[in-house]
């Protein structure tokens, strides 16, 4: 579960982002819309440990990652939030399995293979494995990027408008891996888009303003 | 892990990767090769002029006067009346005088008449067989042994000259006495025998020109027959010789002698260590300027490894922002970029040993022809290499400072925002 507490942010002195505060239960979603510009890939990356806050406090299975220094954050990041992006990015030189293992080795130690290969199974690209991402459709490489969130287990999944450069087809697919995988793994799930397709899919909503 | 992805990176654009090697390997190559060619050359030369501190000879060149008695690589200036170099070779600061009669070649490989000192100079002990005693009996060199499958008892004709497509001497053979053990000096790619045959050989005086024709008092029959002739010996009057190397007991002699013999005589001495000075400072231009042009190549090489690195930077920062999302340290980042680096370096190194020696091989085998002079490929130099690899490294390590600091302050939220 995560939740946050009068988050401020500002990337000059004279503009100031106040970001609502939000809380998500394991296992829920939440979605987090705006117009652009409002700053919602600035809180996904404040949620996420790449960006400081001002002020506030972020929560996440009892810890305040506001309060970590930067490796610490490094190391919290790895174990304990999974991250999608809108576009995916991979190790090119590696293939989609070894970018699985890399995440995980990165943030424990240990490669895990064979949740790797669950992961790849469940959201049915288990036959990619050992291409390269690039050899990969946009579609295959988002489910690639959700399998890469899920590899070390995390408490929660930030997703940042992951549907936006897919099809309809394909939004729905991925919304619909999101959303069970991160039930299955009780994850606290954060999709920040502002893609209408999946807005009224959702009940929990906080609207960036 | 860390290491397996930036072996894995930098085959993800092989032609980047191996330009840079390519550019690597010849640049080690060509020193290696240089480092050990020049030491072992110098090896070479300095081991064979050990105990000879000065070479009588015919006037001429003092340098091909030492490069024919002592290395055996070039023709001889000329020849000395052996009546009147003997005057000088019997002088009390003479410690040792060995003299050198220059006489024909057996495929190549030059025959030469001397005394066993000659042999004891190069601490050439016998293997098999005995020392030549009679004229026509030889010992021969390990190598020539070994190249030529030449067993004691064996007998060959010589040919005239020091081409080995010269005229052939075939009214008296070589017979093979002795074989001697290898030394890694010139002796092992001789042949000895006594001064007396090669006077023989050609017919008694050197100053018949060219003895092989028109001597009535040589008939042209089988071997048996020679026997019966009385063979020359060394006391033999009005005879001449090509060479004496010299070892002083006064070194004083090594001083003034060269003055003396030059004003006194139509002889000349030259000292093989102010000769070969000579060379070496002659090479010396050559090897320098290779040496630059190596160096010029291996910084060439530490550029394209830089820019293809930082080319590649651009497109990796996705890469990079992404395994810090992972959890990867911006340590782990910078570690990526340099392991990069030094990986292509230790492989340009490896390759370039390795092509450095092969190179040497070759050269070796070419040398082999010509001046019957051979390099070990397999020897290994520890502190000029050591030194070479430390540099390679550390061009490796320049190469990637820029790149991997560039990593190491990579802005993630930025990166990632911009994508």
């Amino acid at each position: 579960m995560i939740s946050t507490k009068n988050i401020t942010f500002s990337y000059t002195k004279d503009q100031i982002f106040h970001m609502p505060d939000l809380y998500c239960e394991a296992g829920s979603t939440l979605l987090i819309t705006g117009d652009s510009g409002k700053g919602k890939t600035t809180y996904l990356h404040i949620l996420a440990g790449l960006l400081k806050p001002k002020t506030g406090e972020i929560e996440i299975d009892k810890t305040d990652i506001v309060s970590l220094s930067e490796k610490s954050t490094d190391k919290f990041r790895g174990k304990h939030i999974g991250v999608v992006f809108q576009k995916s990015h991979f190790i090119g030189a590696l293939t989609v399995l070894e970018n699985l293992e890399m995440a995980s080795w990165l943030a424990t130690g240990k490669k895990h293979s064979k949740r790797a290969k669950k992961l790849l199974e469940q959201l049915g690209i288990e036959n990619q494995a050992s291409k390269l991402p690039s050899q990969l459709s946009i579609g295959q490489q988002q489910r690639v990027s959700i399998a890469r969130a899920l590899m070390n287990e995390p408490k929660v999944l930030l997703a940042d408008e992951p549907t936006s450069s897919l099809d309809d087809k394909n939004a729905e697919k991925v919304i619909e891996l999101l959303t069970s995988l991160s039930k299955e793994y009780k994850a606290a799930l954060l999709i920040v888009t502002h893609d209408n397709r999946i807005k009224e899919r959702f009940i929990n909503k906080i609207t960036l303003i | 892990m860390i290491a397996k992805l930036a072996w894995k990176n930098i085959w993800f654009k092989p032609l980047n990767t191996i330009l840079s090697v390519i550019l690597l390997t010849s640049s080690v190559a060509i020193i290696t090769t240089l480092v050990l060619v020049e030491k072992q050359f110098e090896e070479k030369f300095s081991s064979n002029i050990d105990g000879v501190d000065l070479v009588m000879g015919a006037q001429g060149s003092p340098l091909q006067l030492i490069l024919s008695s002592v290395y055996q690589v070039d023709s001889p200036t000329g020849n000395i009346s052996y009546d009147s170099a003997k005057v000088w070779m019997q002088h009390p600061f003479v410690q040792k005088a060995i003299p050198l009669a220059f006489g024909d070649n057996y495929r190549g490989y030059k025959i030469l008449g001397t005394n066993p000192d000659y042999l004891d100079k190069y601490g050439a002990k016998i293997a098999d067989g005995k020392l030549f005693e009679k004229n026509f009996e030889v010992v021969i060199g390990s190598d020539i042994a070994k190249k030529l499958s030449l067993k004691i008892g064996d007998e060959f004709f010589g040919s005239h000259g020091d081409a080995a497509e010269g005229e052939v001497h075939d009214h008296y053979a070589y017979k093979v006495v002795g074989i001697a053990k290898p030394t890694g000096k010139v002796v092992d790619n001789l042949i000895l025998c006594t001064i007396p045959s090669v006077w023989q050989m050609h017919g008694g005086h050197n100053e018949t020109e060219n003895p092989a024709h028109g001597e009535e008092d040589h008939v042209h029959v089988e071997g048996e027959e020679h026997q019966e002739e009385a063979d020359m010996t060394l006391d033999e009057p009005g005879m001449e010789i090509t060479a004496v190397l010299l070892k002083f007991r006064n070194k004083m002699g090594i001083v003034t002698w060269p003055r003396i013999i030059a004003q006194n005589t139509k002889m000349q001495v030259a000292s093989p260590a102010i000769e070969v000075n000579r060379l070496f400072s002659l090479f010396g231009i050559g090897i320098s300027a290779l040496q630059y042009l190596a160096y010029g190549i291996m910084l060439i090489s530490g550029i394209s490894i830089f820019i293809a690195l930082y080319n590649t930077l651009k497109e990796r920062e996705n890469e990079f922002a992404l395994m810090r999302v992972n959890g990867a340290k911006r340590l782990q980042l910078l570690k990526v970029v340099m392991i990069e680096s030094l990986l292509l370096c230790v492989v340009g190194f490896i390759f370039g040993t390795i092509l450095g020696r092969v190179g040497l091989s070759m050269l070796s085998n070419s040398a082999e022809e010509d001046f019957k002079m051979s390099f070990n490929p397999y020897e290994f130099i520890w502190e000029k290499e050591g030194t070479l690899f430390l540099l390679t490294i550390f061009v490796g390590f320049l190469a990637a400072v820029i790149p991997a600091v560039k990593a190491y302050n990579l802005n993630i939220s930025k990166t990632l925002a911009n994508a």
